[in-house]
């Protein structure tokens, strides 16, 4: 289960494995995992072995976030609300791949419906670092990311928000994926926030994340803002030549310069991206540094909570457990649905939905709602026209390696928000991101990101397979480094 | 503007049905200061009014309006298995007195 | 209190019946008895479904608002409405929020009453959103039914140009004709397809009812499910608000929402203005905005029927219908439709609308049935009046063979015969008068010293002698004949 989707196909394809092995295999270390990690909501231990085909997925194992929605298989969102939720039809996206033959063997922890970076605050518990059990995954896709870094199967479903599945991707060692916004259909997701909601997959290289979204993507008629992709072949066109690509990075987030007090991780986490940027040149690739407004840039974490808190208050008030989810207890109905609402959700969640809540007051609605609409447009405009000059922009991701679970070792600083957050520029525009492992900081990964401008995910594939290909971090399998 | 006050959470969590404890009600006011303080600086940027707010994630969807054609009902056991209080094909749920609208 | 002046404005709900599907859902939009029998799991709030947009709900309410010459949104796009109710599986209602962009924008409408005066009713708006489920009482339960939610609804505002309480009931009556010849909806009440809001308010008749600041306090019934209840409910109001007024008490009379309550005939609070709801309106993300092509709106525009005003118009200056004639038959749709298939078949204008207007309606609203279910469709009263026409049968016959026809459920033609033909034959009617003449001479000499009324007298004696078969046309001509002879 260390292996590649393309290797463990020709195994399959030359019988000399069998899918039924694999799911073994693959369940044996699910429970393992789930022992050290807590990575799962649910096992599927009836997983059952399917045709090999010439599709590539057939007979492989892989996991679901448990925010999709998956037929006959509980399906809770890592929320107390939805702990007994079983529902009668499958996401898109997981019946896509389901069609082609690809094998469920487990649905992962997150965070919350995807509201937290922690991957702490799911119903069933804390997921720790399969490098470090002290340190977090960060989420939401704490579960996926945990699993497929400790070698459960080749991938593992995503969604993102804000950075759900490359944060915990550069966190655990491994690649995480999100195309442009609408490639692959919400259908059956679990909404946190609509307007930033993306799924995406969790894989040990860019060649299977190829794979993977050729599979799960394409236009949808449950979903309006899904879109005709057919046009696009990630696998096919990952190779393509990066020579003369132009990359830029952004001074104000690479510059230690900017810096107050920086750690020595973030200085060595800082070094070691500025030697990928070399090893870019090396590559043929052009890189430059840019520079963007700093004061719009410091106010991004506070436009991503308003607007994210604001859509996600709406989006799930339909958990009142009158139609799903346990029923509250009360002598009405409005007492009953208060009841399950505050057994079910965590405090965390809850105090986002009342921020969201008070952004959305007629009276607010300007001040935060609107404005910060108005600085999403703002940055999207920015890196829209960053695309007019570059390919791609290429950042280093979060201020270091995964921190610690107590937090009472990570010296967090005001102005690292940015360096921490700037994923979500991502989401507000739709843009396709990947995050890619780029090397180790006292024996644990960190990460770079490569993003481009929206339906030009192929271009910002084959950068990071090119680079990938320069790097000695492809299929990495974590291993306890204390 | 009317200050974000504790008796507002409180307000704002009963409309939301949600239940808080003083702690939390505290936590709110604390983390939304943050919120209120990077957002304020937002009014200073300059001609930030006549920026259109971005509402969806893509500016420019193709998007077709679904024809009018029917799709089958979900089966009746589908749609009430998951429900703790079912009465006959329905759901049920104390009586509903009053109206919000 | 004549010397207040009374502001009505209505909102005016009305279910679109005439799509397939609901609006953001497949499931098919239909009322159905057996309960969540219409419904995808969207219509359930089930978490990860998501809208899409019905074209044809989308169609239909374009309509609605170029009808009502409102100016339509250069692109379109849906809203939600939070709040939390059991009929609200998502707790959020997907809408649109005048006066942000929604179907149709300041409109009016020419509104026509009884005695043929007419009035304009300005439209704020018109705005397509989504109906909730319903709720089944019972003791101490309550059961939902999802059927009914995600249906298409056409929210109309107007503005409070209104005066009267007929003139409301006139507007909405206008309102729900154009929606059934738009082919819109049923607009039936009885189904609980149309649903009213009214605000009301008074003001002195002395001052300027242009300058909004002499308006009174705005009052707003919700929820009023007959147009009977509408006229009850502004009549009350103005009344409650009036007596008030003239006690010098206007200060009780406050911003607040009531509602109608039809047992008692009376309005009751339910909420202050103050405690208005804070709906936390915001652009629905999972709804593209999409362009409304001018091409799409000249498409609809042509593809709008003949309404019922200019229908009318049409009846009176194209077939020469009285205008009472034309009036009684625009007002319902089916009426019309049943008086043009008379035409399209071949009958005569003035003679169809006659039986429509008598006979058919006297007969249906006497059995309360649609005039889709009258047995006797166009095709078969032809039978009759053609039988009429050639002579076959008297008026009177006609009209004896429609009640039997309808009475048996058989075709009109079964009882039409050569038997109960007209005696038509000339010299056959002119013996039998010369004989009649014969018998009956003093009234002959009468007649003759102008007793002019004694006319008909004669032409009943023939009628009599023919058991009403003589032609009474031929039978007039010839007795006229003989008699001025005879002066």
């Amino acid at each position: 289960m260390d292996k590649t989707i393309e290797e463990l196909h020709e195994l399959l394809k030359t019988k000399q494995i069998t899918s039924k092995e694999l799911i073994v295999e693959s369940l044996k270390k699910s429970h393992e995992v789930q022992e050290a990690y807590n990575a799962f909501v649910t096992i599927l231990e009836e997983a059952e072995e399917t045709t090999i085909t010439d599709n590539l997925l057939s007979g492989i194992p892989f996991g679901i976030k448990d925010n999709y929605s998956t037929k006959d298989i509980l399906s809770t969102g890592s929320s107390n609300t939805l702990k007994d939720y079983v529902p009668f039809f499958n996401a898109t996206a997981v019946q896509k791949l389901i069609d082609a033959g690809a094998v469920p063997v487990n649905k992962t922890v997150l965070d919350e419906f995807g509201m937290g970076g922690t991957g702490t605050t799911g119903h069933t518990g804390i997921v720790k670092n399969p490098w470090d059990p002290t340190r977090m995954t960060a989420g939401s896709s704490a579960g996926s990311a945990c699993a497929v870094a400790a070698g459960v199967y080749p991938y593992a479903l995503g969604s993102d928000t804000g950075d759900s599945i490359r944060k915990p991707a550069a966190y655990c060692g491994i690649v995480g994926y999100k195309p442009t916004y609408g490639m692959i259909s919400r259908y059956g997701l679990f909404p946190f926030a609509s307007s930033l909601d993306h799924c995406g997959v969790l894989t040990r290289s860019v060649t299977d994340a190829a794979i993977v979204v050729d599979t799960m993507k394409g236009i949808d008629e449950h979903d309006m803002t899904s879109w005709d992709s057919s046009h696009i072949h990630l696998y096919e066109n990952r190779n393509k030549e990066v020579k003369n690509m132009k990359l830029c990075y952004i001074k104000e987030l690479c510059d230690i310069e900017f810096y107050e007090n920086p750690t020595e991780e973030l200085k060595m986490h800082l070094e070691n991206f500025k030697e990928k940027l070399e090893l870019c040149k090396n590559l043929g690739m052009e890189v430059e540094e840019v520079s963007v407004n700093q004061k719009l840039l410091d106010t991004l974490p506070s436009v991503y909570v308003a607007i994210s808190c604001a859509e996600a208050t709406s989006n799930m008030s339909n958990l009142t457990g009158i139609i799903f989810g346990p029923r509250g207890e009360g002598k009405n109905v409005t007492e009953m649905m208060m009841d399950h609402r505050t057994k079910g959700f965590s405090p965390l969640i809850k105090r986002r939905f009342i921020i969201g809540s008070y952004i959305l007051q007629k009276e607010n609605q300007e001040r935060y709602f609107k404005n910060a609409g108005r600085v999403r447009r703002l940055l999207v405009d920015t890196w829209k026209k960053l695309y007019e000059s570059y390919d791609a922009v290429i950042l280093p991701v979060g201020s270091g390696p995964a921190k610690h679970l107590d937090g009472s070792k990570d010296i967090l600083t005001k102005d690292t928000a940015a360096l921490e957050e700037h994923l979500q520029i991502g989401n507000f525009g739709g843009f396709p991101s990947i995050t890619i492992p780029d090397g180790f900081i006292n024996g644990l990964p960190v990460a770079l990101n490569i993003t481009g401008n929206c339906y030009e995910d192929e271009k910002i594939l084959s950068i990071a397979h090119a680079l990938e290909q320069a790097m000695p971090y492809k299929n990495q399998i974590a291993k306890e480094v204390r | 503007m009317p200050k974000f006050t504790s008796e507002r959470v409180d307000d704002l969590a009963a409309k939301l049905l949600i239940g808080l404890s003083p702690e939390e009600n505290q936590m709110v006011l604390d983390e939304f200061s943050i919120i209120d303080e990077n957002l304020g600086k937002v009014e200073d940027f300059p001609n930030i009014k006549k920026v259109e707010p971005m509402t969806h994630c893509l500016d420019n969807f193709t998007c077709t309006l679904r024809e009018d054609k029917i799709e089958a009902s979900i089966p009746i056991e589908d749609a009430l298995k998951n429900c703790d209080s079912v009465e006959g094909r329905e759901i049920e749920v104390p009586k509903v007195v009053g109206g919000e609208n | 209190m004549a010397n207040f002046i009374t502001k009505i404005g209505l909102e005016m709900h009305c279910e679109m019946s005439k799509t397939n599907s609901k609006v953001f859902s497949s499931a098919k939009n239909e009322y159905c008895e057996i309960p969540n029998s219409n419904i995808r799991p969207l219509d359930m709030g089930f978490p990860g479904t998501l809208p899409v947009v019905n074209k044809e709900a989308v169609r239909l309410s374009l309509m609605a608002s170029i009808i009502l010459h409102c100016r339509q949104p250069e692109y379109m796009y849906f809203e939600r409405k939070n709040y939390y109710y059991p009929d609200m599986p998502k707790n959020y209602q997907i809408t649109q929020n005048p006066p942000e962009d929604c179907v149709g924008m300041e409109g009016f409408l020419d509104v026509e009453r009884e005695d043929g005066s007419q009035f304009r009713v300005g439209i704020d708006n018109i705005h397509l959103e989504e109906d909730a489920a319903s709720l089944d009482h019972y003791y101490d339960t309550s059961c939902i039914d999802y059927n009914r939610a995600g249906v298409p609804l056409l929210e109309l505002v107007t503005n409070p140009d209104i005066h009267s309480a007929n003139d409301a009931v006139t507007f909405l009556e206008q309102m729900r004709s154009i929606y059934q010849y738009a082919n819109i909806s049923e607009a039936d009440s009885k189904k609980g397809q149309i649903r009213c809001d009214v605000n009301v308010s008074i003001m002195d008749a002395n001052l300027d009812e242009e300058n909004p600041e002499n308006w009174g306090t705005k009052v707003e019934i919700k929820n009023i499910n007959s147009f009977g209840g509408v006229r009850d409910a502004i009549n009350y109001e103005i009344k409650r608000q009036s007596e008030l007024k003239s006690l010098g008490r206007y200060n009780e009379v406050e911003q607040e929402t009531r509602r109608w309550d039809e047992e008692s005939g009376t309005t009751i609070r339910m909420r202050s203005k103050v405690d208005a709801i804070d709906y936390k309106y915001f652009v629905d993300p999972n709804i593209p905005k999409f362009k409304i092509e001018s091409s799409w709106l000249e498409e609809i525009k042509k593809s709008i029927p003949l309404l019922p005003l200019e229908r009318k118009a049409k009846y009176i200056q194209e077939y020469g219908l009285s205008a009472y004639d034309a009036k009684v038959i625009v007002k319902e749709r089916e009426y019309a439709e049943y008086f043009e298939t008379c035409l399209e078949i071949g009958m005569d204008a003035k003679t169809s609308a006659n039986w429509l207007t008598t006979q058919i309606l006297g007969e249906i609203n006497r059995i309360n049935i649609s005039i889709k279910d009258f047995y006797l469709t166009p095709k078969l009263l032809k039978q009759i009046i053609d039988a009429i026409k050639n002579g076959t049968i008297s008026s009177k016959q006609a009209k004896e063979i429609f009640y039997q026809a309808l009475e048996e459920q058989k075709e009109p033609s079964s009882y039409i015969n050569s038997d109960m033909a007209q005696i038509s034959d000339k010299t056959e009617l002119e013996n039998m008068i010369t004989k009649i003449l014969e018998e009956n001479p003093q009234q002959v000499t009468e007649y003759k010293n102008g007793k002019d009324n004694l006319f008909d007298y004669f032409v009943g004696q023939v009628m009599k002698n023919t058991h009403g078969k003589a032609n009474p046309v031929i039978t007039k001509e010839i007795l006229k004949d003989k008699l001025d002879k005879k002066r």
